[in-house]
């Protein structure tokens, strides 16, 4: 493919998706949906050209997937989004309008002769496939932010709008807490024995400056934290700078939803505990009596 | 021959393990813990159609037949006993009798509130003098008019607290020899005359309520009779056999609670540097263990298949409770020995599971009841 | 007037071993109705009473989602009839040769106002059959939906997003993505399971849909997921205050305390 498209929907995290479009393609398009301050964010990001398709104003972002989708389809190629709802909307009516094959966070990626090479991650995390494919790749993947950089030209660019309007924005009244994007996270698992006990991870995540998760068991089966807590296969996938299980013995299926986590700390009173072999630091112990440590010891 | 689930009875199977680790789960050792009956629950097993199995479906109730409802039974013990027996006293006890001998006014009158869960049952047989021996009871029904009078002592009667029809035998002959002097009734919780008791205390299935019944002049209208005057202990003993497989089922499930709980634990628990599952000596309850549960399967599933195509099943369901009865006792006592102190304690549920357990090797006919129905028929 | 709900027969990934050439065993995993996919159908059901429209199932997966037990499970919780593309080869395929097939079934039924699935499915997790499958409807998308009701003459979506609470209003057809809060999953209920039986299924090949089979391209290789390399040090822990100021120191110096806010 010689062209491949960026999409960013209201936000300018595409980083990332910049740095692998340009290893599969010589020219690198961005599709920017939202504020001009957003576009403007975006063509600093070392594009080719960078075509703003508008602000939604009283539509959803997602409104505007059939124009993307008519953009790619005059010029077929490899299409990058980021993990967000809209950008995952528009996404996927880029990848329907050119045939594209989805690939979900993508480790690595090469060209042979007239194939690509694609190798991630499937079944949500549980393994790695190598797949090779003639026609464009629809990569979802995290974003991450853009360097500062020459501002390159915006051009304007439309095309059909869905129609969702929409009604109302209630701003949030507080942060709703996202572990999937907080640099810094706190795990808990079923090492913890009552929910009375939670007191102790959160002194810990609040002296780390962290955001509190845990293993499903603590909140499907135990709810004990609220569902958007849970990391793993079917919750949330992590990659912060530095993750500390607690009291998690490591299954594959949380493992899928944290592996890809910088620095991993291992607290489990179990020595044979799989979390054990796959973390930067082990500490076998008591929760009980590590983790207050810990929180004395950042104080 | 097939020992195939039909796709209704798995998809029953899924539905009812869904609702028993969403719902009964959470609350069961609560409930057993303060001796309480779970009443909050009831509304959504009346919603699930757990309480109208065994009434057929243009009565109100969903005729999933005899297999389908141990089926749930089954699902519904594994996860608390006392939550099972309250639904096999009303199905198996009170539904049942009114299904197989009630007249179309009575169906009309009880089975789509019993079926809906509107209405809960019971059924009262026991007496303190007559418990195994029940033609000896002595509770009485005496004619006057066109209305019966009756008068006596029950006790030991699950769903007491709550139930809002009973099922009431007594006798109307004192003349004929025992057995052929009893009536059954149908008995309305409101009607005057009617005293519930203080819940027993027991040792285990907690969160039944478990009450005497009794009777002071209570007066009743004639259609009030279930089946024919003086067939009330055919009606009582043909309920019971019924009720044999159902309690075989709590049995079951009690048991597989508690196995799948030590299968768990082994495989978790470090001992000499490795999980206990990796020695002979637990390897070897766990078989054990399996192969009791497996053989409790296939005979109480039997003795509900042949009710269900209308055959005799009598004594498979006496072999199905006579098998699982103990089974369960020995299944319980087998995973607490798996999980070693922390079985012994509140910290899981094995220990309420042996407790449970024991309840299945005395209700609805003891052991010993059992071996002298089986034994009988093949002395014949 | 039809509302369709995308549902798969799938073995629950929760389940699932993989082995040391990185193939995912589902062996020992039970095929199911995805939870997310009960939320879709139940949420669909209610919407179905409300605006007296059919509630059909479309489902695409390998022979075994064809088969009774699986079309019955999936209309025992509230679906009145079934369009089954369930074929050998195409269990395990992936969302966007998913996303094909079922936009095929859907051009199958007459005056469909809505289509809806689960946020995510149970083998797969990427959460991305529903915008595939918008995309090759050509039809309006919006995932995360935790409330969805008829107005009387739109659809009102509310979800939640970190910024806030949007609330939309949709009135062509569209394809929505429930997110797991939309319903309290329930059982289904006695009754439903024997009436389940009673219901129409529809099987239908790929030749009918005149689909081919999707390119998926071709596998190459497969391994375990591992993740970047670990440094595994064991910090001495007999005593749990000099343990902790071992692990902070080497954060630290990490860099991974640096102070700052949480974005």
């Amino acid at each position: 493919m010689t062209v491949s498209y960026v999409i960013a929907a209201g936000h300018a995290q595409v980083g990332d998706l910049v740095a692998t479009a340009r290893i599969l393609s010589e020219r690198v398009i961005g599709l920017v949906v939202g504020p001009e301050t957003v576009a403007r964010q975006v063509a600093q990001a070392g594009l080719d050209q960078v075509l703003w398709l508008g602000q939604p104003g009283q539509s959803a972002l997602e409104a505007f997937a059939p124009a993307v989708a008519e953009i790619v389809r005059a010029q077929p190629g490899h299409v990058l989004a980021g993990r967000r709802s809209a950008d995952r909307v528009l996404l996927g009516a880029a990848a329907a309008a050119i045939d594209a094959l989805l690939v979900v966070g993508p480790t690595e990626l090469a060209a042979e002769g007239d194939l690509t090479l694609v190798t991630a991650p499937v079944n949500g995390g549980l393994a790695l496939s190598t797949v090779a494919f003639s026609g464009p790749l629809a990569c979802l993947l995290d974003g991450g932010p853009v360097p500062d950089g020459p501002a390159g030209p915006i051009q304007s660019a439309s095309g059909p709008l869905a129609e969702i309007g929409l009604v109302s924005l209630q701003p949030a009244a507080s942060q709703t807490v996202d572990v999937a994007a907080a640099p810094r996270v706190v795990g808990i698992g079923g090492g913890l024995k009552s929910a009375q006990d939670l007191g102790l991870v959160e002194a810990l995540a609040q002296s780390l400056n962290a955001a509190l998760g845990c293993s499903r068991p603590v909140a499907e089966g135990l709810g004990w934290l609220p569902k958007e807590r849970y990391i793993g296969l079917s919750g949330a996938h992590i990659a912060p700078q530095l993750y500390v299980a607690v009291g998690i013995s490591g299954q594959l299926q949380h493992m899928a939803g944290c592996r890809q986590s910088e620095t991993i700390v291992a607290i489990n009173i179990d020595p044979e505990a799989p979390i054990m072999a796959q973390a930067d630091y082990v500490l076998p112990g008591d929760l009980y009596q590590i983790v207050p440590a810990l929180t004395r010891a950042l104080a | 021959m097939s020992f195939e689930l039909t796709d209704e009875q798995l998809i029953t199977r899924d539905a009812v393990r869904q609702f028993a680790d969403s719902t009964v789960a959470p609350i069961a050792a609560e409930i057993d813990r303060d001796h309480r009956a779970p009443l909050e629950n009831l509304p959504a097993m009346a919603e699930l159609g757990l309480l109208g199995m065994t009434v057929p479906e243009e009565l109100g109730g969903s005729g999933s037949g005899t297999v389908s409802y141990v089926i749930a039974v089954e699902e519904l013990a594994r996860r608390c006993a006392s939550h099972a027996v309250i639904v096999e006293a009303h199905s198996s006890l009170c539904c049942w009798p009114i299904v197989a001998f009630g007249n179309p006014e009575q169906h009309q009158a009880y089975l789509p509130d019993l079926a809906g869960g509107a209405k809960i049952g019971a059924f009262c047989l026991t007496e303190p003098g007559a418990g195994t021996d029940a033609a000896s009871l002595t509770s009485s029904a005496r004619r006057d008019g066109d209305q019966w009078v009756l008068n006596g002592q029950k006790v030991f009667i699950t769903n007491g607290g709550f139930a809002d029809v009973f099922v009431v035998f007594a006798r109307t002959d004192p003349e004929a020899p025992s057995a052929k002097g009893i009536s059954a009734f149908i008995v309305d919780r409101q009607t005057a005359g009617l005293t519930v008791g203080d819940p027993e205390r027991k040792l285990g299935i907690r969160g039944s309520s478990t009450t005497p019944v009794s009777f002071s002049d209570l007066r009743l209208p004639a259609t009030s009779l279930l089946g024919r005057e003086g067939q009330g202990f055919a009606i009582a003993m043909r309920t019971l056999d019924g009720g044999r497989t159902g309690i075989a089922a709590q049995a079951l499930g009690i048991a597989q609670g508690a196995y799948e709980t030590a299968v768990a634990y082994a495989k978790e628990r470090i001992q000499f540097g490795r999980p206990i599952a990796n020695l002979q000596a637990i390897q070897w309850m766990i078989a054990d263990m399996a192969t009791d549960l497996e053989a409790g399967r296939l005979l109480c599933y039997q003795a509900a298949d042949l009710e269900e195509r209308h055959l005799d099943f009598a004594i498979q369901a006496s072999m199905a409770k006579l098998f699982c009865a103990p089974m369960s006792v020995r299944v319980a006592s087998s995973a607490i020995q798996v999980l070693g102190g922390v079985g012994y304690t509140e910290s899981y549920p094995v220990e309420r599971a042996y407790r449970d357990a024991k309840i299945t090797e005395i209700y609805e006919g003891t052991n010993e009841v059992q071996r002298l129905v089986i034994s009988k028929s093949q002395l014949r | 007037m039809t509302i369709a709900v995308a549902y798969k027969w799938a073995p629950e990934a929760q389940e699932a071993s993989v082995d040391a050439a990185g193939r995912v065993d589902f062996s020992r995993a039970k095929d199911k109705i995805s939870d997310y996919d009960a939320v879709a159908i139940q949420v669909g059901r209610r919407l179905a009473d409300a605006t007296g429209q059919a509630l059909v199932g479309v489902t695409v997966s390998g022979p075994q989602a064809g088969q009774p037990v699986a079309t019955k499970a999936a209309l025992a919780r509230g679906l009145d009839s079934v369009l089954v593309l369930a074929e050998e080869g195409l269990d395990r395929i992936g969302p966007s040769a998913t996303a094909s097939l079922l936009a095929g079934l859907v051009r199958q039924l007459d005056d469909v106002s809505l289509v809806l699935a689960g946020d995510s499915s149970t083998d797969v997790g990427a959460r991305m059959t529903a915008t595939l499958l918008a995309g090759r409807l050509g039809w309006a998308c919006l995932t995360d939906v935790e409330q969805l009701d008829w107005s009387g003459s739109d659809w009102s979506i509310t979800r939640t997003q970190t910024w806030g609470v949007e609330t939309f209003k949709v009135t062509g057809p569209a394809v929505l993505a429930l997110s797991p809060t939309a319903a309290a999953v329930k059982a289904p209920g006695m009754k439903d399971i024997l009436a389940a039986g009673k219901k129409p299924v529809r099987p239908v090949a790929l030749t009918d849909l005149g689909l081919e089979r999707p390119d998926q391209g071709e596998t190459r290789a497969t391994a375990r997921l591992t993740g970047p390399s670990r440094q595994g040090v064991v910090i001495d822990v007999s005593d749990p205050d000099a343990a902790a100021a071992v692990l902070v120191a080497a954060l630290r110096q990490s860099g991974l305390l640096v102070e700052g806010s949480q974005e």
